[in-house]
């Protein structure tokens, strides 16, 4: 390694650095204050539970509906909630600080405030992910039994699935936010966001949709942040078909990543600081 | 008798002025009824695509069930735009803010949950209006058993919620518990009561009483049956006077804020 290359290569490692930093310390955060996350893990088990007994009434009778079990289906459901719930509030909070101008001290610190908030939502997610997830996991195994899981191949992929999902619901709600810098009542976006990714992907299958609803969702991102992962635990698609959702995804939060880039660009010049 | 109309016509005043307060910012206001009105609909297209696929859920159709989310959601709606502070009971406690309230001529809690809109449950509220004019069958019967049917449901949405509310006098910090009662009262109502079997339907008719806000108003409506109406309307009058009772015991607990403050 020559003289600049290594230089380069310090460079980006303090910049990493950087952001690991935020990322620890919101994970820290989360983990001392996990009483405030409570109600966010009772209402992830009940929903898993209020899930469970739905396709415990819809199947009776029935071995599977579209190829899906009833065991697939619950794990599916537990696994799909899984990003969203990790990072219940975001969207608040980031409006929040973009209204309250709370925002403005960010700009002047020297990191990158997409990737800086993006590794503070990495550390919420990281810290919540695993709570939730073994609830998610003692529920299923109490109302499906042991997951779908059949090797480990499966179980990376589905641990990289949930990462990118968890990563472009991160983004999109930072772009939903920062729309504040326009229009300050911007809930209903969020809303409409919320709940378009509910019925696309988070509630039942992409398979279960009618076909124009089907052929419309897969031109969104909704599946990539709930049906995607889920696909991957419930009903492995096989290594080609995983690598195929895994792209899909990385395209999806590539492009994520870019708008929230172009959103801050422009809204930023807009911002107004009053006082100090 | 006089004291009654009194209070109907602080009630009747108070829930004037919240709404002036809500329309002054119209564009919000209009953005978070519809936003509500959207975020429930979202659920109707779950429902839609699988009664399609399945035919029926526990013996719920697809028009029983837009009928327990109207009940519900148009309950819930009115018994948070008429008395929007019910979920903040604890949280005006815990910062000491009850003191404004004690120096007022007026009972503290109907003036604590009367003082405040939410201005989304407005949305929840005309939902089940509009779910209840789409389905078949519409008739002014049926209309006027709902509107009396949500009264009713609003009154124990209230009385459920003030009295989780007010266990933040004897625990402090009592936001997790009433939270939880919240997301499961509305888990409960807007299921179809068979999917959670039989073990659990006594929970469903005392401490949460989902039964008699989506259950029982369903069979009413189903067979526009006016019969439940007295029982149910005594139903809502005991969980009124616990919450009541509770609220009261819970004050005597209270301990003042020292806090400076004033409502205009």
């Amino acid at each position: 390694m020559s003289g600049s290359e290594r230089r380069a290569f310090r460079g980006l490692r303090m910049k990493a650095r950087k952001y690991a930093v935020a990322a620890s310390v919101s994970f820290r955060e989360r983990t001392a204050y996990g009483g405030s996350f409570l109600g966010t893990a009772l209402a992830y088990a009940l929903f898993v539970f209020v899930f469970s007994r739905i396709w415990g009434t819809v199947y009776a009778g029935r071995a599977d509906i579209d190829g899906y079990t009833r065991a697939q289906m619950i794990w599916y459901f537990i696994v799909a909630e899984l990003p969203g719930m990790a990072l219940s509030g975001v969207f608040w909070s980031l409006s929040q600080d973009m209204k309250s101008g709370q925002v403005a001290y960010l700009l002047s610190r020297p990191y990158s405030f997409v990737l800086y908030s993006y590794a503070l939502g990495a550390g919420k997610a990281l810290a919540n992910g695993p709570i939730l997830l073994a609830i998610g996991c003692a529920l299923g195994f109490l109302t499906a039994g042991p997951p779908p899981l059949s090797s480990a191949g499966q179980g990376a992929g589905l641990v990289l699935g949930l990462l990118l999902a968890g990563s472009i619901y991160y983004l999109l709600n930072l772009a939903i936010a920062m729309t504040a810098f326009w229009v300050e009542e911007n809930a209903a976006f969020f809303w409409i966001f919320q709940k378009l990714a509910l019925v696309a992907g988070t509630l039942v299958p992409i398979e279960l949709l009618p076909g124009a609803a089907r052929r419309a969702a897969w031109l969104t991102p909704f599946p990539a942040m709930s049906y995607a992962p889920a696909k991957l635990l419930a009903a492995w698609p096989g290594t080609g078909g995983a690598l195929g959702l895994l792209g899909y995804q990385a395209a999806w939060a590539l492009l994520a990543a870019l708008a929230c880039q172009a959103i801050y660009a422009l809204g930023r010049s807009r911002l107004r600081v009053n006082g100090g | 008798m006089d004291r009654v109309k009194a209070y109907l016509r602080f009630l009747g005043t108070s829930f004037a002025v919240n709404v002036q307060a809500v329309v002054e910012y119209r564009a919000n206001f209009l953005v978070q009824t519809f936003g509500m009105m959207l975020n429930n609909a979202a659920f109707a297209f779950f429902w839609a695509v699988l009664i399609g696929k399945v035919g029926n859920v526990g013996g719920y159709g697809f028009a029983d069930v837009m009928l327990i989310w109207a009940l519900v959601s148009s309950s819930f709606g009115l018994s948070h735009a008429a008395f929007g502070n019910v979920r903040s009971i604890g949280q005006i406690v815990q910062r000491g803010e009850l003191d404004l309230y004690l120096l007022q001529p007026k009972d503290v809690l109907l003036n604590v949950l009367a003082s405040r809109t939410v201005v989304s449950a407005w949305g929840d509220f005309a939902y089940g209006f509009l779910v209840l004019a789409l389905l078949p069958g519409l008739s002014p019967g049926r209309f006027a058993l709902f509107a009396v049917l949500i009264v009713i449901g609003a009154a124990i949405f209230t009385a459920t919620f003030a009295a989780a509310e007010s266990l933040c006098f004897f625990l402090g910090d009592a936001t997790g518990i009433s939270s939880a009662v919240t997301e499961f009262m509305l888990s409960f109502s807007l299921y179809p009561e068979s999917i959670f079997g039989r073990g659990m339907r006594w929970v469903f008719y005392t401490i949460l009483p989902s039964a008699y806000i989506a259950y029982v108003p369903l069979a009413a409506m189903k067979a526009l049956d006016w019969g439940l109406i007295p029982p149910l309307l005594g139903i809502a009058c005991l969980y009124a006077a616990a919450s009541y009772g509770f609220f009261r015991l819970g004050l005597r607990r209270y301990e003042s804020g020292n806090q400076m403050g004033a409502r205009i």
